[in-house]
């Protein structure tokens, strides 16, 4: 914290297999006791980067210092202060939870205690239940466990609940919430825009081994999408050209019974008004804040870096986008 | 660099030596718990070996000396191929099924990310192994001089000639976990491999009984020297230079190859 201002620094990382560039130039920082999240579509170089940041694989080309360390070096005192979960990476099925904690704990010179850390993550009733037997949430709450069980200064996640019904990915992000504070550094590898909307502070967006956006989750989401929408079951048919001169409207279109409205902040107060003057009323109104997901949507489906071409992102295209939600 | 190292400097000194030891031990015994919960392969891999040297050494006419067999006894033939039996199963089968099987799994890799290595529960797996067919080949020595059979003559001869068979058959089962990262196609080439090195060794064609030619041939792989070796020694000889020089550069290709060859995932 003296001399290394950022407990994860990466500069300009490239990693090429054969004559595919899959990571191309990528620069964040994360700080101490950051929940920082690296978002992007399937095979945009995610786990590439940071299975180079955890010193699993060479890079071509960058800087990257882990805790004041380079990773490429990988030794003893890097494994100590790195913890990792890989992606889709099993224990021996007949492995109970209490005998994996114990065995990886004793490859660490000051591990925490296993069975605390079975407590915190709910994991103490099946101490003694074979890996083989337990749920999909239970094993990723193990794999959480086995990433922190060394006591490192950074734990780095890998799509840690992906495969996971909604009910264990929520227990998956509670726990995750609860490590907020003590002191580890988290990154979340994720496809999820959910995820990194309810735990991240920070994230970045990766796109074709380039990375498309950095902020917090709610800059990103306000940046792209500046529209709000809205959509509502009208009591009486409702003249579409007339509420798309209201001046709070940009679009207006009709899907089955229901009215999608896209406008300005004041759209929703602005468009009721409009029909309650014409005596109609609008049912099962609801109204959509742009969400990551949007966000996401729009910054990963151009073809050009969209970093500065938020106005162009066009809401018609999906007119009931948010409505559907 | 100084001004973090209060904080990593110091659990790192400790790592090394202390806390590996440690390690391995905690892996022998989590690996030896798990070959305990899951030993069909293992116990489908001796059952057949030991019972069948035992029930050979009870039966009086196969412990007599054989002309067809250029005077040695039946059972001076058939102990050293079915000791070779044993280890050559746990070798080419058993071993690289669990390796093969931790590579698919994740788990050498989950080890990468370690302070400990992946090496760690390679050398886990040998040890485990090779200790299991120490064992066996206890059994199917005690047992049979027990039964009436005679001890091998030159015990000194026959526990090195063993110890270098087992390492040139551990070094092929470390091989195939290497060049295979499949376990079902593993497990399909060390039976392969099984047969090949019992035929060597004289399963089905014992070796005073092959043509010259084949008995050369014989001569030079795992299964034919490794034989060769503890017959001799079970009749107070001791093996020939050219049937130890043969084990152990199989063995020592074999280690350098997998080492080579290996990878976590």
């Amino acid at each position: 914290m003296v001399l290394c201002m950022f407990m994860i620094d990466v500069r300009g990382l490239r990693k090429v297999y054969g004559d595919r560039t899959v990571v191309d130039g990528i620069s964040f920082d994360v700080e101490d006791g950051e929940i920082f999240g690296i978002l992007g579509p399937n095979g945009a170089g995610k786990t590439t980067t940071v299975e180079c940041i955890a010193g699993l694989r060479r890079r071509d080309g960058g800087s990257i210092t882990v805790a004041g360390m380079d990773p490429a070096l990988e030794g003893t005192e890097f494994r100590e202060a790195v913890g990792v979960q890989l992606q889709e990476s099993r224990l021996p099925e007949k492995q109970t939870v209490a005998e994996a904690l114990q065995l990886y704990a004793s490859f660490y010179a000051r591990p925490r205690d296993w069975r605390e850390l079975a407590e915190r993550l709910g994991l103490l009733e099946q101490r003694n239940t074979y890996f083989g037997r337990l749920s999909g949430g239970q094993k990723q709450r193990l794999s959480v466990a086995l990433a922190l069980v060394g006591n490192p200064r950074v734990a780095i996640l890998d799509e840690l609940t992906t495969g996971l019904d909604p009910a264990a990915r929520r227990e998956v992000w509670g726990l995750l919430e609860d490590l907020r504070g003590t002191g580890v550094t988290l990154v979340l590898v994720s496809h999820f825009m959910e995820e990194a909307e309810r735990l991240c502070d920070r994230v970045v967006v990766i796109d074709r081994g380039r990375i498309i956006a950095a902020d917090t989750p709610e800059g990103l989401a306000a940046g792209v999408a500046a529209d709000q929408r809205m959509s509502f079951v009208p009591s009486a048919a409702v003249d579409l050209t007339e509420l798309q001169s209201l001046p709070d409207v940009y679009t207006a279109a009709v899907t089955g019974d229901r009215v999608a409205v896209t406008g300005s902040d004041n759209v929703a107060a602005a468009v009721i008004i409009a029909l309650h003057e014409r005596g109609i009323q609008a049912t099962r109104l609801r109204v959509d804040q742009p969400s990551l997901d949007d966000a996401f949507v729009a910054l990963t489906q151009h073809d050009e870096p969209a970093a500065e071409t938020q106005a162009d992102v066009e809401p018609e295209s999906h007119p009931t986008a948010g409505a559907a939600r | 660099m100084s001004a973090t190292a209060p904080d990593l400097a110091a659990p790192a000194s400790r790592a090394g030596r202390p806390g590996s030891a440690g390690a391995t031990r905690a892996m022998l015994r989590s690996e030896a718990r798990l070959l305990a919960r899951n030993p069909g392969v293992v116990v489908w891999s001796t059952i057949l070996p030991v019972g069948a040297s035992i029930v050979l050494a009870s039966i009086p006419t196969i412990r007599k000396p054989s002309k067809d067999l250029g005077g040695l006894s039946f059972f001076h033939v058939y102990q050293p191929i079915l000791i070779l039996f044993g280890i050559t199963l746990l070798a080419v089968q058993a071993l690289p099924d669990v390796l093969t099987r931790y590579r698919e799994m994740g788990v050498l890799k989950r080890l990468r990310t370690t302070p400990a290595s992946p090496a760690l529960l390679l050398f886990a797996q040998l040890a485990l192994t090779l200790l299991v067919s120490i064992v066996c080949t206890v059994l199917m020595t005690v047992v049979p001089a027990l039964v009436g059979a005679s001890w091998p003559q030159n015990g000194a001869g026959f526990v090195i000639s063993y110890l270098l068979a087992a390492w040139a058959l551990l070094g092929l089962g470390l091989l195939i976990a290497s060049l295979f990262h499949n376990a079902k196609v593993a497990a399909g080439f060390g039976t392969l491999l099984f047969f090949v090195v019992e035929f060597f060794a004289g399963l089905w064609l014992q070796r005073p009984n092959m043509p010259n030619w084949l008995r050369h041939v014989s001569d030079f792989t795992p299964g034919g020297a490794g034989a060769q070796s503890l017959t001799d020694s079970s009749v107070g000889h001791w093996p020939s230079l050219l049937h130890l020089v043969v084990l152990a550069v199989w063995g020592v290709a074999m280690s350098i190859a997998a080492i080579r060859l290996f990878s976590w995932e």
